[in-house]
């Protein structure tokens, strides 16, 4: 059932365009048409995972065109587990997009097609594709960013326009010198060609680099980041928990693709200065994102600058190319798709029934919202990496393949990251239950009655439970993915 | 040294344009001019992209009753006219959002807009 | 060393979890919320004990609840070693749980609520880090008992209490960080980080740079909730904290922990032949040393009678650590025997201290003269566990110190016998002046410079004449039959200091020198 992958691609895009079309016209109709789309791409993940980790890798020729000239759409463990996640918060967050958000129906239509152009980067075999579905999904981010109607949100989303075209642009002139190079865009043919042209080859190593940060500034690392803290800052919120979530996940999972299935393990033993160079800078993302993170007053900046600290593990993990460090890179991409994504949803949560939208303005609301802060403040633990939640299980991978490899440096900035991450959790729980360093000034706590939940909370507090359920959980993915880096580690 | 620059002098242009378009976004501060830098930058790229197809004194990829090899590689083609659409409607998303930011702000200039940004 | 799968050290954990449910359900309806508190305590006991006969048989009870990182089982094990801290707290908590109730009511504090909860919450973590089976699962109870300790320490709200909980977070989550990357490195090494008495044994085998960097790194994590100089200081700042809670956690609980974590990597990970063979054992001890003499030091000039409690306890631990380090059989029993002796004596303390503040809001020694006329039969016990703690035969404190000099003596560490020795005469430096100025002076008499003076001569006290911290007449006579204050407090008091001279009488019949005889013979 090879079909199922260019389904899972095509079907919300189609679905995108039906809602502009539909939209004009019955105008209340996007949301609806949203929920479909994405309940169905669910449904198609899963189906994707089942045969995937059931049966192994699933190629598909699109349109019957064999590679090297036609698109290659490849499923296997990796983009399986990132597939799923991408449906799966694409469809709870359209839940968190209603109530005190109103939006036109071209709103439904971009998040469509982000969820479409997310699953062609996490699906496609071919190198330029992805470029393309990196671009659809940066395009319906951009807009996306600047729904919220402020100036602020259009200047935020111009900002992310201009730095993450000139990421795919690097991106896309690397694809260029390796095409140059091999003569081919198929992953498949690159990983022999590129062997062939030599790994140590100016050409081979400048397509490296170019495609490296052209992601990395997708993904938002030290010092390419600076578009996302006003991005996530401005955006509104169910948007800043789907971006936060997803996109940087996705570029993540791309360079993951790359690394492994176009330069392979071969290339880093080959050219052992890439390596170094990559670990290190991800090393100092962690390092900066958090120090950047303590400084901030505002939430959402503050949580944007924690996806610089932890996105710089996860490149860590994969660049250290040792089993165990891909396995935990890829249990900390998930896991942290979800806290990140939970931790913006009861930010949203509060800021809806409080109106606290920065650190001293969370003073005391455990009182007010006690539910709303109790999921952030575990959801905030479970990023420090407290077990039994994902986040430890994720480090745990990570140290240990980072000591296997030899690499000291790097496996105490990971366990250090711990107490960085505590940092600038810690101020935001402590000021949330135990008040303002005023003194004698207790804040006027307003009433909140009896706790209520309402569809957005549930979607916060259903984040803890995925959290802690994947933590404990975490064995039986890796004995799902097994095969998948048995085939990655073979190239 | 000249010899360099008269075989591959498109790259050189490439590389120029390259340049120029990064150069705008960074040192300009009109809005709408950094956009036009960015597709500056973008063609610099895609032109950098086609040239690599080349082939010398190749037909051009069109088959018909007189056509015979070697052709230009059509390939290259192919993909920047994928990569020029994304370029467009690139483009067009961030003129959109030019025009919300003037009407929030009421100048294009992006020293000025973060002057009123201070006094809100 | 048989294991038997039982279900029992699983549920000694989850007892006072769902005691949480019950706790937070019942906050409208306080006594029916401390019904649950009682049960759960009583029930974790309970459980705890019954595995007691078993385990002193050689039967090993374990629950196994799966991996929690490939090769690492998530399990918990109830052996020797972990029933004995095990039996410690929980055996300890019901006690606690009844002094919390005079002492929270006696104050009408606020967020009682919050603090059963979290008192609940610590003691199912504390019963996970005794009953963890390998190093892992042990990190994950260890962080989640500074998780479910920090509301307790920073209860109060007022600034000091929250720079002290930032203070504790910020050490104790240091210490975890370190005990992880002495894990991930002993996983990378040893291949498991699974206890096994006497020893991993692939650890021997593996580059003793390594081992010891690793032993180092555990060392260090550990020792900040057992509070090794110069780890200690978070645990001073900490005693802002509700007396129950510096009494149960700060001297039973949470440092106990960490004393355990640091036998379980002596014992079980390492054990005494690679201790002795990578030459580590002596500089624990020599830390240990350290630490005893100058928090002893400290103790001598500090006036909040919870302060210098405190660094009594440093003090104390450092004790237990000790005999760790020496490792002569002998040293170990009295080091582990130790833990049971410590917490029974310090508890009483800590309850004296107390109820002390609860009935007369006095916190300063300086302005505690001729207290006992007010509470007799606190002081009394007062008396009597500070007698234990500097080593007075017919106490607990006499019986573990005995061992240890013997330990450090057969292993030619006599230096730590003096080290020993100078410290219990410390302890009567520091506590004697408690007793005395409570029971033979008066306010108007009271001469509030302390027993030792120049350069260690302490506070200059302008209170020598009575002034706004007791009636101008004295205090209040009480009588010894027990109406000085409530029976819930007064009750637990007594407890804790029968257990601390039966400890000292009978350490046999009272279980606990068997069963430490068990453990150091097993290994």
């Amino acid at each position: 059932m090879s079909e199922l992958l260019p389904l899972a691609i095509v079907l919300p895009i189609v679905a995108s365009a039906a809602a502009v079309i539909v939209g004009r016209v019955r105008e209340e109709s996007g949301w609806y048409l949203a929920l479909i789309g994405t309940a169905v791409q669910v449904v198609l993940a899963i189906g994707i995972a089942t045969q995937v980790f059931g049966d192994g890798r699933i190629t598909h020729h699109l349109a019957g065109f064999p590679p090297p000239q036609g698109i290659q759409l490849v499923a296997d463990g990796l983009s399986a587990a990132v597939l799923s996640v991408v449906a799966v918060v694409g469809f709870v967050v359209l839940g968190y997009t209603r109530g005190s958000e109103t939006h036109r129906t071209a709103f439904y239509a971009g998040y469509l097609l982000l969820v479409g152009g997310l699953a062609g980067v996490t699906l496609t075999g071919d190198l330029f594709n992805m470029y393309v579905f990196l671009e659809i999904t940066g395009l319906a981010a951009y807009a996306l960013v600047a729904s919220a109607n402020t100036g602020r949100s259009a200047l935020a989303g111009l900002r992310y326009l201009i730095i993450g075209t000139i990421g795919a642009s690097l991106f896309l002139l690397g694809v260029g010198y390796a095409f140059v190079a091999t003569g081919t865009l198929n992953m498949m043919d690159l990983s022999a060609e590129l062997a062939a042209a030599g790994y140590r080859s100016r050409l081979v190593l400048a397509s490296f680099a170019l495609i490296v940060t052209g992601l990395a500034i997708k993904i938002a690392l030290f010092p390419v980041h600076t578009w996302q803290p006003e991005a996530y800052a401005s955006a509104p919120d169910s948007v800043s928990t789907l971006i936060s979530a997803l996109v940087s996940t996705a570029a993540a999972y791309a360079i993951a693709r790359i690394l492994y299935s176009v330069y392979t393990v071969e290339f880093f033993t080959a050219v052992p200065t890439a390596q170094d160079l990559l670990v290190y800078a991800a090393a100092l993302s962690v390092l900066a994102g958090s120090v950047l993170a303590v400084l901030q007053s505002e939430i959402k900046r503050m949580l944007a600058y924690s996806s610089v600290s932890q996105f710089g593990l996860v490149v860590a993990a994969f660049a250290l190319a040792n089993q165990t460090a891909f396995l935990g890179g890829t249990i900390h991409l998930v896991g942290h798709a979800v806290m990140k994504g939970g931790l913006f949803a009861a930010a949203g949560v509060i800021a809806i029934r409080t109106g606290a939208r920065t650190v001293d303005e969370y003073a005391d609301l455990a009182a007010e919202a006690p539910i709303a802060t109790g999921t952030f403040a575990v959801l905030g633990l479970a990023l420090v990496g407290v077990p039994p939640a994902v986040g430890f299980v994720g480090k745990w991978y990570i140290a240990l393949g980072a000591v296997a490899e030899g690499v000291w440096i790097i496996a105490a900035v990971i366990l250090l990251s711990t107490l960085l991450t505590l940092a600038y959790f810690a101020r935001v729980i402590e000021r949330m239950y135990f008040g303002m360093d005023v003194p004698g000034e207790t804040a006027a706590v307003a009433d909140g009655g009896r706790p209520t939940i309402s569809p957005k909370l549930a979607i916060a507090v259903a984040a803890v439970v995925a959290v802690i359920v994947m933590g404990l959980g975490a064995t039986w993915f890796a004995s799902l993915l097994e095969p998948t880096m048995e085939f990655l580690f073979g190239l | 040294m000249i010899d360099l620059i008269l075989t591959r002098y498109h790259y050189i242009a490439a590389i120029l344009l390259l340049a120029i378009g990064l150069y705008m976004l960074i040192a300009i501060k009109n809005l709408v001019a950094k956009v036009i830098g960015l597709n500056i930058f973008q063609t610099g790229i895609f032109l950098f992209f086609i040239t690599t197809g080349m082939v010398t004194g190749g037909a051009p990829p069109l088959l018909g009753p007189h056509a015979e090899g070697p052709f230009v590689s059509p390939l290259p083609h192919v993909l920047i006219l994928t990569a020029i659409v994304v370029g467009v409607s690139l483009t067009a998303v961030a003129l959109t959002l030019i025009v919300r930011i003037y009407a929030e702000y009421g100048s294009l200039r992006e020293d000025i807009i973060r002057e009123v940004r201070a006094n809100e | 060393m048989t294991d038997v799968a039982s279900l029992r050290p699983l549920a000694a954990v989850l007892v006072s979890a769902i005691a949480i449910v019950g706790i937070i359900a019942s906050y409208r309806r306080p006594n029916l919320r401390e019904v649950w508190t009682i049960l759960a305590a009583v029930a974790k006991f309970g459980i705890v004990a019954s595995m007691l006969p078993a385990v002193l048989s050689g039967t090993v009870y374990v629950t196994d609840m799966g991996t929690i990182v490939a090769g690492v089982r998530f399990a918990l094990r109830a052996d020797g070693l972990g029933i004995l801290f095990a039996l410690l707290a929980s055996g300890l908590w019901i006690i606690t749980s009844l002094f919390s109730i005079g002492y929270m009511r006696g104050l009408a504090e606020h967020a009682q609520t919050r603090y059963f909860a979290a008192f609940a919450a610590s003691l199912s973590a504390t019963m996970g880090v005794a009953f963890a089976s390998n190093l892992v699962t042990l990190f994950v109870f260890y962080e989640l008992l500074t998780v479910a300790t920090y509301p307790l320490v920073t209860h109060d709200e007022t600034n000091e209490a929250r720079a002290a909980g930032r203070k504790y977070l910020a050490y104790t989550f240091a210490g975890g960080v370190a005990v992880l990357a002495g894990a991930v490195v002993l996983q990378w090494v040893g291949g498991t980080t699974a206890f096994t008495p006497g020893g991993i044994e692939a650890l021997a085998a593996a580059d003793p740079v390594v081992a010891r960097g690793v032993f180092a790194l555990l060392i260090a994590g550990f020792g900040v909730k057992a509070a090794i100089m110069p780890l200690h200081s978070w645990l001073p700042d900490a005693m802002v904290a509700p007396t129950p809670v510096s009494g149960l956690l700060h001297a039973v609980a949470v440092v106990k922990s960490g004393v355990f974590g640091i036998a379980r990597v002596t014992l079980d990970v390492y054990g005494p032949g690679l201790m002795a063979d990578l030459g580590v054992g002596i500089w624990l001890a020599a830390a240990a040393a350290f630490t005893l003499l100058v928090a002893s030091l400290i103790a001598l000039r500090k006036d909040n009678l919870k302060r210098r409690l405190a660094y009594s306890t440093i003090s104390q631990l450092s004790y237990i650590v000790l005999g760790l380090g020496v490792g002569a059989p002998a040293a170990l029993v009295g080091g582990l025997l130790h833990i049971p002796a410590h917490a029974f004596m310090k508890l009483t303390l800590f309850f004296c201290a107390g109820a002390i503040h609860v009935e007369t809001h006095t916190d300063d020694i300086s302005a505690m003269a001729g207290i006992g006329k007010r509470m007799p039969v606190t002081m009394a016990a007062f008396a009597v566990a500070s007698a234990g703690m500097a080593g007075i035969p017919l106490l607990a404190g006499f019986v573990s110190k005995w061992y240890l000099l013997i330990g450090s003596v057969a292993a030619g560490g006599e230096l730590f016998a003096i080290a020993l020795l100078v410290s219990g005469l410390l302890n009567i430096g520091y506590f004697w002046p408690v007793v005395y100025t409570a029971f033979f002076e008066t306010p108007e008499e009271h001469d509030t410079k302390p027993v030792i003076e120049g350069p260690f001569g302490g506070r200059q006290s302008a209170r020598a004449d009575g002034g706004e911290e007791h009636p101008a007449a004295g205090w209040a006579r009480r009588s010894w039959r027990g109406d000085e204050t409530t029976w819930f407090m007064l009750g637990p008091i007594l407890a804790a200091m029968v257990g601390a001279v039966a400890l000292g009488i009978i350490p046999y019949q009272a279980w606990f020198l068997r069963l430490v005889e068990f453990i150091v013979g097993g290994l």
